[in-house]
């Protein structure tokens, strides 16, 4: 018999049952919810640097998800099928297809989401197909790469323990000798702490100093904190391929981490993509109550010199700088304040980026997009608009509160040659402390102790 | 983490741990079929094993899928790798395929007298097994195999995480339980 199933091929059949099984209450809202008034079209950075191809208009993007859920999972489909464009995939093909859509032509930003009048979330839809996509085995070998190393090895740079070790106690060395203060610690599976700091593994593979910067601003504060030796990722690959099930292990190790130490405060360093999927959505994917608070370290930051636990000295970073809001702390988790008053006290010369907040232009990182090698042109070239963006500060330093996004505008800065350099507020603030006075003290300190044992010991 | 029991004269164990940095004669990778370590455990054997590894599988493969092969485990503190390609990615008759492809890895342990072996839940998490199938057919799968009588002596499965282990703990009771 020549049915409709069987006309299909094995994975597009297993694509479509499953998606019966990932829809929400807000995905079938979004799905049912456009009216194809084009306002989405002028808020994407990809169209915007594509002008004249429809092929990036969201709205047509989501039409490619939109006519399966017709098809097989709402009555219009079923009554006329044709008026409401409901359509099916039947090929391996056409889902390699439908991979290059939501993987390759949408960073998931969710600018258009905002600029939406009928609050259609594409980024929501878009993740979940790329979550069918990997259900089957169907991802950029990027994606596939990177979400193997968080499944198995626990991050997403595949950090052995050990060299996750060796970096946080190499850190504490640089301390010590910066501090002058040989009893100077970053403790690791320290229980009952006041803060579990949580990281990126970019800071251990790529970016050690952010983990010292960090070290030297509890250390001024004289904050009670630990590292975990495990569940450190604050990453979430599950947040970039649409994997619950990821998403769900990854927050999960955290919080059984933090619980594990009976943490008070769990504190994420800088990332938006980390801060959203361990803040937000985590305790969904995991599903699980947290049962302490959890913020950014921007906040931290920002408190510590409020409540007058740190002192900074702003004329310690000349120079202009800007701010690129990351989407996922702007868009999805309306931390934009928070980052600029913390700038505003540690840089002589902040600069405002226009549009900015939530109407912020994406770096292009998306996230995680760029583990997929074969998109990078056309993403640098989307990027233009984040390039112009950039230029028309006429600053020197762009700073944000991603590590995504160091590398995404890093990335951009590079090919459009804008001379700029890119850094976070962990290192702003970091440097702008002022510390002599507790260095100084320590020098003599164990300068006298050191004096004192060597006098006994003769 | 650990949970043990004793089944005719081995035992099976769930225990929390990195399945690549156990001490014992062998453990298992959920490998490719073209053999490729690749990323996840695979990085972990290329760095803590070194380059012998992937020198030995240079000749040997492809693999079909339940098919295995042993290779030793370089530096590492196993002194084996079974390398076994089961079922991925939501495939036809997953569960009898990755039934087979237990079978085959402790027929491939006897063969070559490996008396501890270490599994990591099969084919759970990035291949899309759902951890409480891959719990009960693994679990189920060792027991009834040791239950015939075995050479091997511990059998050991490594949960990567409290996730992991609180879905394979509670399996391993029922199985027992189906065994006497």
């Amino acid at each position: 018999m020549n049915t409709e199933k069987n006309k299909r091929s094995y994975k597009a059949q297993k694509v479509i049952d499953r998606m019966g099984q990932k829809l929400t209450r807000q995905m079938v809202g979004s799905l049912t919810a456009c009216v194809h008034c084009g306002m989405c079209t002028d808020s994407c950075h990809y169209v915007l640097a594509n002008p004249g191809d429809p092929t990036f208009a969201p709205a047509y993007k989501a039409d490619k998800i939109r006519k399966l859920f017709k098809q097989h999972y709402d009555w219009t489909g079923k009554v006329f099928p044709k008026w409401v464009k409901a359509g099916s995939v039947y090929t391996d093909e056409e889902l390699q297809e439908l991979k290059d859509i939501v993987f390759g032509k949408c960073t998931n930003c969710r600018r258009c989401t905002v600029n939406c009048p009928m609050g259609v979330d594409l980024a929501t839809f878009n993740r979940m197909a790329r979550g069918l996509l990997c259900h089957v085995g169907i991802m950029p070998e990027g994606v596939e790469y990177v979400a193997k190393e968080q499944w198995e090895i626990g991050n997403q740079m595949g950090v052995l323990k050990e060299d996750y070790i060796e970096t946080v106690e190499w850190q504490e060395e640089e301390l010590q000798s910066e501090m002058e203060d040989p009893t100077a610690k970053i403790p690791i599976d320290k229980p009952d702490s006041n803060i579990v700091y949580v990281i990126n593994p970019r800071e251990i593979k790529h970016d050690p100093r952010s983990i010292l910067d960090a070290a030297k601003i509890f250390y001024a504060a004289g904050e009670d904190y630990t590292m975990p030796s495990e569940g450190w990722d604050m990453t979430n690959f599950g947040l970039f391929n649409g994997d619950d099930e990821l998403g769900g292990a990854v927050a999960g190790r955290v919080y059984d981490k933090v619980e594990e130490l009976r943490g008070k405060k769990l504190v994420i360093s800088e990332c938006g993509h980390g801060y959203r999927s361990t803040r937000c959505e985590g305790p969904n994917w995991a599903k699980k109550d947290i049962t302490f608070d959890a913020e950014s370290s921007v906040i931290t930051m920002l408190e510590y010199i409020k409540q007058g636990k740190i002192k900074v000295d702003k004329t310690k970073n000349p120079g202009s700088y800007t701010f690129h809001d990351s989407c996922n702390n702007a868009r999805s988790c309306g931390l934009t304040e928070e980052p600029r008053e913390l700038l505003s006290l540690v840089v002589e010369d902040f600069r405002e980026m226009y549009p900015n907040r939530a109407e912020n232009y994406c770096c292009t990182g998306g996230g995680g997009a760029m583990s997929m090698a074969e998109y990078r042109p056309s993403r640098l070239k989307s990027a233009k608009i984040k390039a112009d963006q950039l230029a028309a500060t006429g600053t020197k330093t762009v700073v944000t509160s991603c590590h995504n996004c160091v590398d995404g505008l890093t990335d951009l800065i590079g090919h459009y040659k804008l001379g700029m350099d890119v850094t976070q507020l962990v290192n702003l603030v970091a440097n702008a402390l002022v510390i002599d006075d507790i260095v100084e003290e320590n020098k003599k300190k164990y300068a006298e102790k050191e004096e004192v044992s060597s006098g006994s010991a003769q | 983490m650990m949970e043990k029991k004793q089944i005719k004269s081995s035992t099976l164990s769930v225990i929390k741990a990195d399945v690549t940095a156990t001490e014992i004669d062998a453990f298992v990778f959920y490998a490719r079929n073209d053999l490729k370590l690749g990323s996840g455990f695979g990085n972990a054997i290329a760095l803590r094993g070194g380059p012998s590894i992937r020198k030995e599988l240079e000749n040997l493969g492809p693999l079909k899928v339940t098919e295995v092969v042993v290779t030793t485990a370089g530096n590492m503190k196993a002194k084996h790798i079974i390398h076994a390609c089961g079922p991925k990615f939501q495939e036809e008759n997953l569960e009898q395929k990755l039934k087979t492809t237990i079978i085959n890895v402790l027929k491939a342990a006897e063969a070559n007298g490996i008396e501890s072996i270490a599994f990591p839940p099969m084919g759970a998490g990035f291949y899309g097994v759902p951890i409480d199938v891959s719990a009960k057919i693994t679990i189920e799968t060792i027991a009834e195999y040791l239950n015939k009588g075995s050479e091997i002596k511990d059998v050991i499965i490594c949960a990567n995480d409290t996730r992991e282990y609180k879905a394979l703990e509670p399996k391993l009771k029922d199985a027992l339980k189906k065994a006497a």
